[in-house]
């Protein structure tokens, strides 16, 4: 079950190739049936569906094991549906190619999250940075975007690679993920920077973010949506399951650091964000900011903020996939991307404004939406921790989430109506529902978060 | 010590001796033929006389015998080495197919052949003697293989070969001379004789051998004449000595650091080199504008991965050197059969920029290439990817971790060497550039196969397990 999961989006996006070029119904059809179809499987099965063949026995054991229990559920089912969103939602000239782009992306992360062996998690983890490279080549403006993304993400993998090498040499098996195998060991605080060299560079964390906010703005909306929604989580994911239970004590030594990255990173995207005109990387930049409250959930190593990170981490999936797929249907409609030349849109697309609404208002954490939810959660868990200043300073990006957010929706949305703008008709029918999903989620996890804490506590 | 030579040591080398006389049907065949034999007669009968060949080999495997009093070592990797080294020769033989002239063909096959039964030799030789032997029997060939095309630059290829690479067969050779004088012995296994440290011959001796090996498996800096002549020669040739020459030296070199009493510090320098070479042999690759050129560069950072892998002289790193040669011969295979089916008579589509907006031209030609540039790179899922795995793995156990970390950054550095040839064949902002268009069934199975084998490779890594070599 777990193999058709991996296998179906691959398969199916290597066989859209076989579309013409132009071909824009057929691939955005079988592109959704093969989302919905990874959606419905593990809800068949919540607990089931493992998989596992012995890959390697020599030097060490490494099975083919992949499983969607426990955290991986929650992904998963957060990856199918931003995939399921992103592709209704994709308009583009070029809708074979990016759906294609699409599928394979989601059958390598959805690889990446149900891997119970950290090579099978390795062997995935650098599959799923191939298809956004093609996107950037593809579609991004500037040729040193695409570079910059190669040279940040694969250094990464590679380090992962050395690190997983390493750690199956000394620990003899990588089959682990899921069980409680302590590694210890004068090589674990290299393995552990090994490991959280390729983790921070995905999230990103300050300063191995800068890849991120070209790569966001330059990448077509729905590509984006999935990978600022899901593949950023990789490497929270990472940090949960393979750093955290086997690496605990490399870095519970090396905490110090990782609070002050994720707090930098807390600060200075949410600054940055203040200071940004592109709506796309107010998004991205803020993004920067959310991601490193994750971090110092993880490096607090509380089991409350731990549960609270999950719940922030399908949060901020959830909402800044719809940010980023409504902000693609602003820039489609207005031909502009700066907040200098938006405003009034409330006035004439008031659809696309209310989306885009509580899409900003779960950013910047009201209650009763989920990006409420999962930051106090985390910062409960951090002050429990006995970090009381790191909590502290970590609700200053919060206020700001509010300043940023506010000013995004003040200068798009309100305002008398720019003469200058083209009048475009509001969101249609399959517009509004590939974000309707991601809304309605962030109203269920808001109202619900019990549903992922309980989850998060097994 | 019995001098007899029984039956079981003719047994040992008939798949050699296969290949050999191979060569002599193919050119009899040719002569009887009331003008030329037509290309594709002396393809099959090649082709068939190396199937016999690996076919034979093949029952040897698990079997361990000492032929000719030590000079020849059957089973153990040799079997394993002898198989890739077939394989190698006949997927060129099969590019030869579609770009061969009928009246020369005959002789090509045959050069082939004993070039073939060179690097086989090698990779059973056991003994200072017959090292030599398999040696120059691949070499001499390879030299009048670099030269059969009609440009000059082939030619001028098969000379710059011919002068380069002797000079090494010097050096090797007196590094021979000079072991002996320390050993009084030419079989490997007096290596391991103690008190050997204290001579100084056995110190130079040892040193011009291991020169030698470096010139021959052109890892940096002995690499100066690998792209020069990967450049020159034509498509197949270059196909074939990529990988041929290395399986063969590795061989060698395998069985030599093997003999050693372990922890020599002998073979220290040659991993040194090696890390050189996964550094400047990627560095070199980012230049390039000929993709022969850069296939060069990079088999002399593969070089540098596969010798790594056997830093430590463990079981484990003979057993991943080997994996890594067989999925390094499928990748590096696959992406010389897609330059071919790119290339004319003239090979213009060795040019780099021959690329540019192949990914919409030729689709799946393209995503062939960039699969196998992916293998090379090391990306899942392929056998480069488990390769690399793997070979970290036993440097990392092997106490080599500083290997470990320069392939990694060798890695890093080739990416983005690799991936502009994908940019370049799939970035819509350039203009394609006209290629000509090939028919070649061979090439594309050719390249099919190698696609399919890289992939089985990752997820069933099937080492050899009596693969330690054999020398006391």
């Amino acid at each position: 079950m777990v193999l058709l999961l991996i296998l179906l989006p691959i398969a199916a996006g290597a066989l859209l190739f076989a579309l013409p070029r132009g071909e824009r119904l057929w691939s955005r059809v079988i592109g959704c049936v093969v989302a919905a179809a990874t959606f419905a499987l593990p809800l068949l099965d919540p607990n089931g569906g493992a998989f596992s063949a012995r890959w390697l026995s020599r030097p060490f054991t490494a099975s083919l094991h992949f499983s969607w229990s426990g955290v991986s559920l929650w992904l998963v089912l957060l990856l199918a549906l931003c995939t399921f969103c992103a592709i209704l939602a994709t308009s583009a000239v070029q809708s074979r190619t990016m759906v294609a782009l699409l599928l394979m992306l989601e059958g390598s992360m959805m690889g990446v999250f149900t891997a119970r062996d950290i090579l099978a998690f390795a062997l995935f983890w650098d599959l799923m940075l191939i298809p956004p490279f093609f996107a950037l080549i593809e579609w991004a403006p500037h040729r040193e975007t695409a570079w910059r993304f190669l040279i940040y993400n694969f250094s990464g993998g590679l380090t992962l690679l050395l690190a997983t090498a390493a750690f199956g040499i000394l620990s003899g098996s990588t089959d682990v993920i899921g069980t409680t195998h302590q590694f210890a060991g004068s090589w674990a605080p290299w393995i552990f920077a090994g490991f959280a060299f390729a983790f921070a560079v995905k999230t990103p964390l300050w300063p191995l973010h800068t890849w991120m906010p070209n790569t966001y703005a330059e990448l077509p909306p729905p590509v984006v949506a999935v990978i600022s929604a899901v593949q950023s989580k990789a490497g929270l994911y990472g940090f949960i399951v393979i750093a955290l239970p086997f690496l605990r004590p490399a870095l519970v030594e090396w905490r110090w650091l990782l609070v002050a990255l994720a707090l930098v990173s807390l600060l200075y995207g949410a600054f940055v964000a203040l200071t940004q005109t592109d709506t796309k990387r107010i998004v991205a930049y803020s993004s920067l900011s959310h991601l490193g409250l994750i971090v110092l959930a993880i490096a607090s190593a509380n089991p409350i903020a731990i549960r609270g990170a999950i719940v922030y981490i399908v949060a901020h999936g959830l909402f800044s996939a719809a940010l980023f797929l409504i902000l693609g249907y602003m820039e489609e409609r207005e031909e502009t991307r700066s907040v200098l030349k938006l405003g009034g849109l409330g006035a004439v697309n008031p659809k696309l404004a209310g989306a885009f609404t509580i899409a900003a208002l779960a950013a910047l954490g009201l209650p009763g939406l989920a990006g409420f939810a999962g930051e106090l959660v985390i910062l409960t868990g951090v002050f429990r921790a006995g970090y009381f200043w790191p909590a502290l300073i970590a609700l200053v990006p919060i206020v700001l989430a509010s300043g940023y957010m506010l000013r995004l929706l003040q200068d798009v949305i309100n305002g008398p109506e720019v003469a200058a703008l083209p009048r475009r008709p509001d969101l249609t029918l399959i517009e509004a529902l590939a974000v309707a999903p991601l809304l309605a989620a962030l109203l269920f996890v808001g109202i619900y978060p019990h549903a992922l804490l309980a989850a998060a506590m097994r | 010590m019995p001098n007899f030579i029984t039956h079981q040591d003719w047994l040992a080398i008939t798949p050699l001796l296969i290949a050999g006389s191979g060569a002599l049907i193919v050119l009899l065949v040719d002569l009887l033929w009331p003008k030329h034999a037509p290309r594709y007669v002396s393809l099959a009968i090649g082709i068939g006389v190396l199937l016999a060949a690996g076919a034979f080999a093949a029952t040897t495997y698990g079997r361990s015998y000492n032929a000719f009093n030590g000079g020849f070592m059957l089973g153990g990797f040799a079997v394993v080495f002898q198989e890739i080294i077939v394989v190698s020769a006949i997927f060129s033989l099969a590019l030869f197919g579609t770009f061969g002239r009928d009246d020369r063909m005959a002789g090509i096959t045959a050069l082939l052949l004993w070039s073939t039964t060179g690097a086989m030799l090698m990779a059973g030789a056991a003994n200072l003697m017959t090292i030599f032997l398999g040696l120059e029997l691949l070499s001499l060939a390879l030299y009048c293989l670099c030269g059969v095309a009609d440009r000059p630059a082939s030619q001028e290829s098969a000379l710059k070969y011919l002068i380069l690479s002797s000079t090494a067969s010097g050096f090797l050779l007196f590094g021979m001379a000079l072991l002996f004088g320390a050993t009084g012995s030419v079989t490997l296994a007096s290596l391991a004789l103690p008190g050997l440290t204290a001579n100084p011959l056995y110190w130079m001796g040892g040193g011009f051998f291991l020169v030698g090996l470096a010139f021959k498996l052109s890892l940096m800096p002995f690499h100066v004449w690998s792209p020069d002549v990967y450049e020159g020669a034509p498509l197949p040739v270059t196909a074939f000595m990529s990988v041929v020459t290395k399986a063969g030296t590795l061989a060698v070199f395998a069985r030599f650091a093997y003999a050693l009493p372990s922890g020599e510090k002998l073979l220290l320098p040659f991993f040194v080199v090696a890390g050189i070479s996964m550094i400047g042999g990627n560095l070199a690759m980012l230049a390039q504008t000929d993709l022969k050129r850069l296939l060069a560069y990079s088999g002399i950072a593969q070089a540098g991965y596969m010798v790594a892998a056997l830093a430590g002289a463990s079981a484990l790193g003979m057993r991943y050197a080997i994996y890594y040669l067989a999925a390094y011969m499928f990748m590096n295979l696959g992406a010389f059969a897609i330059v071919a089916l790119l290339s004319g008579e003239r090979e213009e589509g060795a040019q780099i920029a021959a690329f540019r907006g192949l990914g919409r031209r030729r689709p799946l030609l393209a995503a062939a290439m960039s699969f196998f540039l992916l293998a090379l790179a090391g990306f899942p899922p392929t056998a480069g990817f488990l390769g690399k795995i793997l070979i970290l793995a036993a440097t990392v156990n092997a106490g080599y971790a500083w290997l470990a970390a320069l392939l990694i950054a060798g890695t890093a550095i080739s990416l983005y060497a690799y991936f502009k040839i994908l940019r370049l064949m799939y970035d819509p902002h350039d203009s394609p550039a006209p290629t000509a268009r090939t028919s070649a069934p061979l090439a594309y199975a050719g390249a099919a196969l190698c696609a399919v084998f890289v992939i089985i490779m990752t997820f069933y890594p099937l080492t050899p397990s009596n693969v330690l070599p054999l020398v006391k």
